[in-house]
């Protein structure tokens, strides 16, 4: 049977998740660990965000104490660039909503869902 | 020595070893090949003079010039050799004659192609790069593999055909094949030729062969035909249509549209496929603006681009070869397992980004100045739109939905050895030529390359009368506008997942302009056959025969045993005879 998934209560998406377990981290690779080990903390995110807000705010910030010499005069304002990359980013993003309606369909659509070429060595 | 040496044509060499390649059983011997003759290839070209005429030859009365080097041919002709380098190592873990020999002889006609002195030279070796590549493709084994590599080797064929077409228009106006710019689009054979061109940079509406194609390759593959032959139309654009302002708007669309196509997109190959749209669009946009910056932005767009986009379809490759798929919505996590795939990936996709201090930032920032001093305020801010794009789709999805967001539980072995090595060599030169100039490092060694310089003004750069100055794209506005610019839209990301506004990837497939062809335009051509079956031998039937019946009336009336040839003279043929004799003479009579 296939459940409609994804929502959550407060009706964000969610992937489904497997019943089988994870696999743990035990099995990480040690450059993992060593790079990327403070990925999976619970905190990331936060500080993430929290990081990505000062420098934002830095930049703007900064900005501000520049006499900036643009071709064209509409972008001398501060924070132009801040705004329009905000918003170009959050349209084409949300864009994804309607546009993923409008054109997805199912993945054997042209009968072409096997797609993995034979020089796959899988090991998954 | 070095004069002889010099005259030999790197692309050939290339060719004539990639072809040998499909021979050689034995896989050592012949990878040994393909890692070295692209490095021999580099030191012929290191070899070449400048701006005459190397090699030629004289078939059917036509003056062929096989090689010719100048400053816009040399930079396109080094990145296709690093990029036919690299990709020989990446292919190391396979023992596939056809794929190593065909990516050689694919990249050699490339390089071939771009070192072409005249037009039939160009024609020639843009057929192969067509039959050479196509096997990239088929090499995947599946089904949908082969339908789409007979999709793609059509387009590609059709497209040598128009170049064909359009360069014996040229040689009948002017008696030249030479590979002068057009002026104006009434030129006999500039139309035909542009389409030509047009269809291998996959202009909109025309673009649908590379997101079809380039996902469905195998793993090698697609890394291979990510570098060649779009960025080989670039070249031929910026060879034969530098300022054609038409050229402006079609770069901005293409900017544009692949962006919202990559956010919906599942399968990460085509979500690069898209985004190498997107890129082109960016180089077409420059030539169109043609002035010495803005074909310098798209020289160097290209150099840089072939090599953090094919960093990129390494990376994907990597995933894709241990994990057995590339779609968004199977991955993550994988940071776990494969972390130098995930430096590398990160590495590529910054540098795609234009984040300053990596190679898309010293090269993308020359097109964006060319744009905004020539005051198309529109085309700019559509290109600062796709800027954000960029990000969003190659920046931040690609390796985001890989390597990190929702864990999988997929643990693998990392990359093969000579995968990781052939993405860590692209990812140096990302990083080697986004620098500021340090050491002999930085952007200064891709400056010094770029076709329109003070020292060297080349006849490459046809539009006159423009003052070329060294840029600096290290300066305090270049820096803070493009970091405010990319953090912003970083920003925009965390608050979009955090809020659960971010599309979750599903699979699928998304429908594109080639759907009208795919679906009605196809089911058109079924049924037309289906019709012709069926309307075919009745309509054969009902012609035969009425044929048959007239025939036999004819026959009945006419022949020597017809009714008209029965009974005395006073009836049947005589008499009319007689009379249509009579009413003849008697015309003449009265005419006289």
């Amino acid at each position: 049977m296939n459940v409609p998934p994804e929502r959550d209560s407060s009706g964000r998406f969610v992937k489904p998740e497997d019943d089988a377990p994870k696999p743990g981290d035990e099995d990480m690779h040690p450059m993992s660990k060593l790079l990327f080990g403070w990925v999976g903390s619970p905190r990331t995110p936060l500080i993430l965000l929290i990081l990505v807000i000062l420098i934002c705010g830095g930049l703007v910030l900064f900005d501000l104490g520049v006499n900036r010499h643009e071709y064209l005069d509409f972008a001398n304002a501060n924070g132009f660039y801040a705004i329009w990359g905000f918003a170009a980013f959050g349209l084409a993003v949300l864009s994804g909503w309607p546009l993923g309606k409008l054109l997805r369909r199912d993945e054997d659509y042209y009968g072409e869902a096997e797609t993995t070429p034979q020089d796959v060595e899988s090991d998954s | 020595m070095s004069g002889v040496l010099g005259q030999i044509n790197p692309g050939l060499l290339l060719v004539l070893v990639g072809f040998a390649g499909c021979l050689i059983p034995v896989q050592r011997v012949r990878q040994a090949l393909m890692v070295g003759t692209p490095i021999v290839a580099m030191l012929l070209l290191a070899l070449a003079e400048r701006g005459t005429d190397l090699a030629t030859v004289s078939v059917l009365d036509l003056d062929l010039i096989l090689y010719r080097v100048d400053s816009l041919s040399f930079i396109f002709g080094l990145a296709f050799l690093i990029a036919s380098f690299l990709n020989a190592i990446y292919a190391l873990h396979t023992d596939d004659r056809l794929q190593d020999g065909m990516a050689l002889a694919y990249a050699g006609a490339a390089v071939s192609a771009t070192f072409a002195g005249d037009l039939m030279t160009l024609f020639v070796f843009w057929e192969i790069t067509a039959v050479s590549s196509v096997f990239l493709i088929l090499r995947a084994g599946t089904k949908a593999a082969y339908q789409a590599a007979m999709r793609y080797l059509g387009v590609q064929i059709f497209s040598g055909v128009l170049l064909l077409d359009g360069l014996a228009y040229v040689y009948k106006s002017t008696g030249s094949l030479s590979l002068d710019a057009f002026t104006s689009f009434d030129q006999p054979g500039a139309k035909l030729i542009f389409i030509a061109f047009a269809i291998k940079a996959a202009f909109p509406f025309l673009h649908n062969w590379l997101q079809d194609a380039y996902p469905k390759a195998t793993v090698v593959g697609a890394v291979v035909l990510s570098a060649f032959t779009t960025k080989l139309a670039v070249y031929a654009f910026a060879r034969m249509f530098p300022g054609f302002e038409i050229l402006i708007w079609i770069g901005a669309v293409m900017t544009v549209f692949p962006v919202f196509f990559a956010v919906i997109e599942n399968d990460l190959r085509k979500v690069l496929s898209y985004s190498l749209n997107n890129q082109l669009g960016f180089m077409i946009c420059a030539i169109g603006i043609g002035t010495p910056l803005a074909i310098n932005g798209a020289a160097a767009h290209a150099f840089a681009h072939i090599i953090y986009k094919g960093l990129l379809f390494m990376s994907m490759g990597a995933v894709l070869y241990r994990v057995g798929t590339a779609k968004a919505s199977e991955l993550g996590g994988l940071y776990k397992s494969m972390p130098w795939t995930t430096i590398f990936c990160i590495i590529g996709a910054v540098s795609i980004s234009a984040f300053p201090l990596f190679s898309g930032f010293v090269a993308k920032a020359m097109t964006m100045s060319a744009v905004a001093t020539e005051g198309y305020v529109i085309i700019w801010l559509m290109l600062l739109f796709a800027s954000a794009g960029v990000l969003e789709h190659s920046g931040i999805k690609i390796p985001y939905f890989t390597f990190f967001g929702h864990d999988s539980g997929i643990r693998v072995k990392e990359a093969p050895f000579n995968m990781l090595l052939a993405m860590g060599m692209a990812a140096f030169i990302c990083i080697a030529i986004g620098l500021p100039t340090i050491g002999g490092f930085g952007y200064g060694w891709l400056y010094n390359m770029l076709p329109c310089t003070t020292t060297a003004p080349a006849d490459v750069c046809m539009i006159s009368g423009k003052e070329i100055k060294p840029y600096a794209p290290y300066t305090v506005d270049h820096v803070l506008t493009q970091l405010q610019l990319l953090m912003f839209a970083v920003l925009a990301f965390i608050l979009l997942k955090r809020f659960g506004l971010y599309p979750p990837e599903k699979p699928g497939t998304i429908l594109d302009t080639d759907w009208l062809l795919r679906k009605p335009g196809f089911g058109m051509v079924k049924w037309a056959g289906t019709v012709w079956g069926k309307a075919g031998p009745a309509m054969t039937g009902f012609f035969a025969g009425v044929g048959a019946r007239t025939f036999e009336k004819i026959e009945t009336t006419f022949s020597p045993r017809g009714a008209l040839a029965r009974g005395p003279l006073t009836v049947g043929m005589a008499m009319w005879s007689a009379v249509l004799l009579g009413i003849v003479m008697l015309v003449v009579l009265l005419a006289s």
